[in-house]
Order: structure tokens, then sequence, then C-alpha cells
């Protein structure tokens, strides 16, 4: 991929930047730069972009918008709705048109004045933007599922890492919404955790949907960027939360389906509240489904430390230990412990203030790794890619997390990564 | 139970005139046949040679797209010379490599290290960026001749550089004349890639020489927010090369 903006682009925005200056003098320092009791001065407020402003990045802009300490100036769409919708909202809070419209994410990039972005685009696009925005020395709140392919993972985070970038997965709902699981495991209730079932949606699927004209509201050839061409087709983009063929979150070039979009909060609460949020599974194990059909297929991941999440598995199968502890969600989780006596941990908190958007917004202050940093969200969004490739394989796996790697599985190993469309690159 | 492969006529004769927007259950059979296919060499051969057919004959490009996507989990040395005439041409060139960058066969490598030279334009970046991901240390010579080319293509050779990350990967960056834009900062990009790999390795010693000639070329007082981010991962790496109590 053209990772840098080309020099026409940085060209550009250089020359408009100089142009504006002299045009715009004699410079005057307004109320609102100074800021007020509630508004810190322009100098102290993060200055940020959004890249993807349909559904979930319209609720991520509203969200730091809506943040005194957030100064937004740009708004990056390959859609002119989303564009236009975005902007309309930036403006309509600062009572001006300075906020940038934008189609191509290397303009946002390629500003030195934005501090920080957030990504909602679908996530065949996430690891690109990423570490090429960790290069140009942005801080990013990424909605999640952070990662499309397991490679992807390591890349970006090496990518963080090496340019000191904050970098905070985009998933509220591991704190939130999965609380009463997470609070009687970390406050020992439960003993030590031993296994959990958990109830997962379908991976995604090909699309073979036909070609439709292509609107001139979009630019195809930049929302597929690195997946395979394909015509365009409303069904094949739509934006909506489905997963049953009227989405990009349906379909294996954009999205892993419900098993990885809604998974990325299921998984991630789970794996939060029993403690594994530091760990990759090392074992898949493919249980297929009975001969005579009355038992479906389901998969288990072992962790190194012995703790089981059964995917799927047939209520029948489930165990019935009365001396087990079970902590059940309403989202179909149940954790086991062993009873043990277990000494109680304090759940971590987000910094801040406002959520999990307050949190990120403090820890690009503080340089803090923020409550959901991008390395955590990378050791969740693993475990639904390892089902979904033992799902796809009808097998049982073993993963090398030092490595990246499964063993002794050639055929597994195909599917770390897929090949990007060029001139898209990691 | 045993995979009937007469039962694949039919769905492969479907997927010979298939086109987006028809009916793809036929393809599903195929589907099956791929995963049960796994140690079955017999029906793996046949599969192949299937699919071969496919992307060979007067097929859409749906048809061809569905066959490299098959190709890419069981394709063998064998797939590499029906792939290679897709290469180059604008439409197919992707899918083609979608099959050749997963087959492990060196043949697969080979194809597109040649393909270096024969395609144009951002097919190019294609065969860089497969290279890339195979981590082709093969290639690092070809690939560091392209570093002299367009801005585009130059940069993604240095990113590819980057990722294989080799001490001959690293010496290629090191030794790159390159006027300072995008295409330089695609390169210390890739030189800090190589040492951090280096420095994962164990290999203190290289990888502290790339993070202070970079250090060295940002300087003290670096002008640009890119130069400022620059200096912090390289400023980072020299502590971490120093930092003994660092576990590599």
């Amino acid at each position: 991929m053209p990772i840098n903006p080309s020099p026409s682009r940085r060209g550009f925005l250089k020359a408009s930047a100089a142009t504006t200056a002299a045009v715009a003098m004699p410079y005057v320092i307004t109320s609102k730069a100074l800021g007020d009791a509630v508004t810190p001065p322009a100098s102290d407020r993060i200055v940020m972009a959004g890249i993807g402003l349909g559904n979930m990045g319209s609720g991520d802009q509203q969200a730091f918008l809506a943040r005194p300490d957030v100064q937004y100036v740009a708004v990056c769409d390959v859609r002119k709705k989303w564009r236009d919708e975005s902007k309309a909202r930036v403006d309509e809070k600062y009572g001006s048109t300075d906020c940038a419209a934008l189609v191509d994410f290397r303009e946002v990039l390629g500003r030195d004045d934005i501090d920080a972005v957030h990504i909602a685009t679908p996530d065949h696009w996430h690891s690109i933007m990423t570490i090429a925005a960790c290069r140009a020395g942005k801080d990013i709140y990424l909605q999640k599922p952070e990662t499309l392919t397991l490679r992807e993972g390591p890349l970006m985070i090496q990518a963080a890492r090496r340019y000191g970038r904050v970098v905070s997965g985009g998933s509220q709902r591991v704190l939130e919404d999965y609380r009463p699981l997470v609070d009687p495991c970390w406050a020992g209730e439960l003993g030590t955790i031993t296994s959990i079932d958990l109830s997962v949606g379908p991976r995604s699927m090909a699309c073979y949907l036909p070609a439709v004209a292509t609107p001139p509201e979009i630019d195809w050839d930049l929302w597929l960027g690195p997946a395979p061409w394909e015509p365009y087709n409303p069904g094949r983009c739509d934006g909506n939360f489905g997963t049953g063929g009227n989405s990009w979150r349906s379909y294996v070039d954009y999205s892993g389906g419900s098993l990885t979009d809604w998974g990325a909060h299921h998984f991630g609460g789970t794996i939060f509240a029993a403690g594994l949020l530091h760990l990759q599974p090392t074992t898949v194990t493919w249980h297929p489904a009975s001969a005579d059909g009355t038992v479906a297929a389901y998969i288990t991941l072992v962790y190194p430390n012995g703790v089981e999440i059964h995917c799927n598995r047939p209520a029948t199968l489930r165990p019935t230990d009365a001396k087990a502890v079970v902590a059940q969600a309403d989202r179909g989780i149940t954790i086991r412990g062993d009873g043990t006596a277990v000494a109680p941990v304090p759940v971590p908190a987000y910094r801040g203030t406002g959520g999990i958007y307050g949190d990120f917004i403090e820890c690009v202050k503080t340089r803090e790794r923020p409550f959901r940093d991008l390395e955590l969200g990378v050791n969740t969004m693993t475990a639904p890619h390892l089902v979904a490739i033992a799902q796809r394989l009808e097998r049982s796996l073993e993963w090398d997390r030092a490595a990246q790697r499964f063993m002794n599985d050639e055929e597994a190993n195909r599917l770390l990564d897929r090949a990007r469309r060029e001139p898209w690159t990691l | 139970m045993p995979f009937d492969p007469t039962t694949l006529d039919g769905p492969f004769t479907a997927l010979a005139a298939f086109e987006w927007g028809g009916d793809a259950a036929p393809l599903g059979v195929i589907d099956a046949a791929v995963v049960a296919a796994h140690g079955d060499a017999a029906l793996t051969a046949d599969l192949e040679k299937r699919l071969g057919s496919v992307i060979s004959g007067a097929t859409s490009r749906a048809a061809k797209d569905y066959a490299c996507r098959k190709l890419s989990m069981i394709g063998t040395a064998a797939s590499v010379p029906v792939l290679v005439p897709l290469l180059t041409d604008p439409d197919e060139s992707h899918m083609a490599r979608f099959a050749l960058e997963r087959i492990p066969a060196a043949a697969a490598a080979d194809a597109l290290r040649q393909a270096l030279g024969t395609v144009r334009g951002d097919l190019v970046i294609g065969m860089i960026s497969s290279l890339a991901n195979r981590r082709d240390a093969a290639s690092v010579k070809p690939l560091a001749a392209l570093l002299g080319g367009d801005a585009t293509t130059a940069a993604a050779a240095a990113s590819a550089l980057g990722r294989i990350a080799t001490a001959d990967a690293a010496a290629a960056l090191a030794a790159a004349k390159i006027q300072p834009g995008p295409v330089a900062d695609a390169v210390i990009d890739a030189r800090l890639a190589c040492a951090d790999a280096f420095l994962a390795a164990g290999n203190r010693g290289s990888a502290q020489a790339i993070y202070e000639s970079i250090a060295a070329r940002i300087g003290d007082t670096p002008t640009t927010h890119r130069d400022r981010v620059v200096r912090i991962a390289a400023q980072s790496g020299i502590l971490a090369c120093l930092d003994d109590t660092v576990a590599l």
C-alpha cells in the first residue's frame, strides 16, 4: 500500500494551509480558542478526525464531539451520505463550516495538526489504516473487531508499540454489559475458573450477490480497498448490524461475521471476566455433529492455564456438577469455577470520565495504555478467528502463540491471512 | 465417508458458467469437497485439476475468482503454471496472487518474484505485497532494485524489505539513497521494523546500530510531527537494546 500520502496530497495540504494562513491575516485569537470553565484552551484539546462514519462511526463521532477536551476537525468516508452527515454534526457543534470532509484516509493521516483518529470502517480496512496511522504518529480509537485475520494483529501491535501510540479497541461492552459476569469472577466467588460455555453466532460467508449499478455517492474502489474486486451491490456494503446476508458484516472479504462482530463483545466480556485477556488459546478442538444429526457440532478452546471455552456446546453435553459455581449472564454465557478460595482482585476501571471514549482521551493525554489496549483486543479476537478456521476446515488445531502459526497443519496456516488487492499492503 | 468425485461433475459444469448473482448452491458442493480433500491426495489432485480448468477456460471473472479462492486452500506447485498467466491481467492478477501467496511450494514464490519484472503499474505492488507476506528472503535483491523506482513502488518495496527483515534486507535499506519524502519515510519505517525484528531475535548489536543511525539522522530537534514520532521509535529502541532486564 502507498502508506504515506502521495507527494501531491501532502503538498496540497501544506500549500492549502499556507494559503489559508496568508489570507486569514491578521490572526485573531477567539474566546473559544482561549477556553473557559468547561472547555480547555485549544492548545490543550485533542485534535481528532473520524475515518468511517456510518453506523458505529457516527456513534463514536458523537461521543468524541461531545467532549470539551476534543477539537474535531475532519471527517473521512468513501460515502457522500456519511461524509455530509458527519461534517454537518461537527459544523453545527462549532457553529462553523471548518470541518474538512475527505474521501481518502491518507489525507487525514497527512495532516500534522491531527492528534488522534477514530476508525470505524468495515473490518478489512482496520489493519492497514491502523498501521498507517501509527506511522503517521496518530493515536487511534479502533472499532472492534480489531482484526480480520490472525496475521494482522501482531503487525498492528508492533506498529503501535514502535511509534509509542495509544491504540484503544472499541468494545465498550467488555466492561459495561458483562459486569454481572465480571464482578463475581474477579471477586473470587467462583474460585479458580475452570470452564466456560459460550453461545456464538456464525462465521461470515462468501458473497455472490449480483452486480448493481454503482451509485455516484460511493467510491467503490476505495470502499473495497484491499478486498477482492467484486461488483457493487448495496447488500454487500450496507453497514447495518445484520449478518444474514444484507450487510458487509455478513461476508468473508470484509468481516468475520457474527462470530467476530458480536463475538468481539461476547468473547471479549467472557475473556475479561475469566482473566484470560493476556492469553491466547493453545488448542482448538472440533467436535463434529453426531452421525444421526441430533447433536450439533461445537468447538472447544483450551487456554494455557487449562481453562476451556466451549463454543455452542449442546446443552445435553454440559456438566451438571452440583459443586460447580455458575455465573449466568443473560447472553448465553456460563462460567464455572471450582469453588476454591481465591483472593479477590480489583476490577480495572476506565481512566478519565466518559466511559471507554474518556478512557482513550485520558490515555492520549497521559500516554498510558488504555483499558482496551490493542493487544488485549487482538488476544480476544484470536479466539473467534481460531474458531472460524477450525469450523471451516472441520478439524482440530493446535495454535503456537509464539510463532503465530498452527502446528502441523499447513492448510490451516494458509488461512492466517489473505492477499490484499493492489496497491494495498500491510 | 470418502467423497465421491463423480458428484463434482455437475457442480463444476455449473461453476464454469457461474456469474455473480447466479445459483451458488453447486458451489457449496465444491466447498465441501475441498474440506473433504484433507489427507486425500487423489481427491486433492482431482479438485486441483478441475479448478485449474476453470481458470484456464473461457469462464467469467466470478468463476475464476471462486476457483482461485479454492486453489488458495489446496493448490500445489501443479497449479502455478495455471495461475501465472493471470498475474499480468489487471482484472485477475489479485485473485491469482490470492492463490499463489498461500501455496507453500517454492514454485509459487518463484512465480511471484519473476512477475516483478513482467507486470506493470499497481500489479507490481501486488507482487511485492505477496512476497512480503511470504517473507520471501530470496526476494531481497529484486526488491532492493525497486527502491530506485517510482515512489509508490519504492515505498512498497521498502515496506516489504522491512517485513522480510533479514540482514540482507536491512543492509539494502541502509544503502538506499533516497531524498526526503514518502519513500524515505517508508525506508525508515522498514529499517525500524528490521531493528525490532533483530532485537526480538536477541541480536541487540545489529538492532542498536539501526536505531542509532536513525536517531542520528533525525537529530535532537525534530522539526516535524513525523520526525518526532520516528525519534520516539529510535530512542525507545536504543533504550531497549541497552536494558539487559528486557526479556527478548
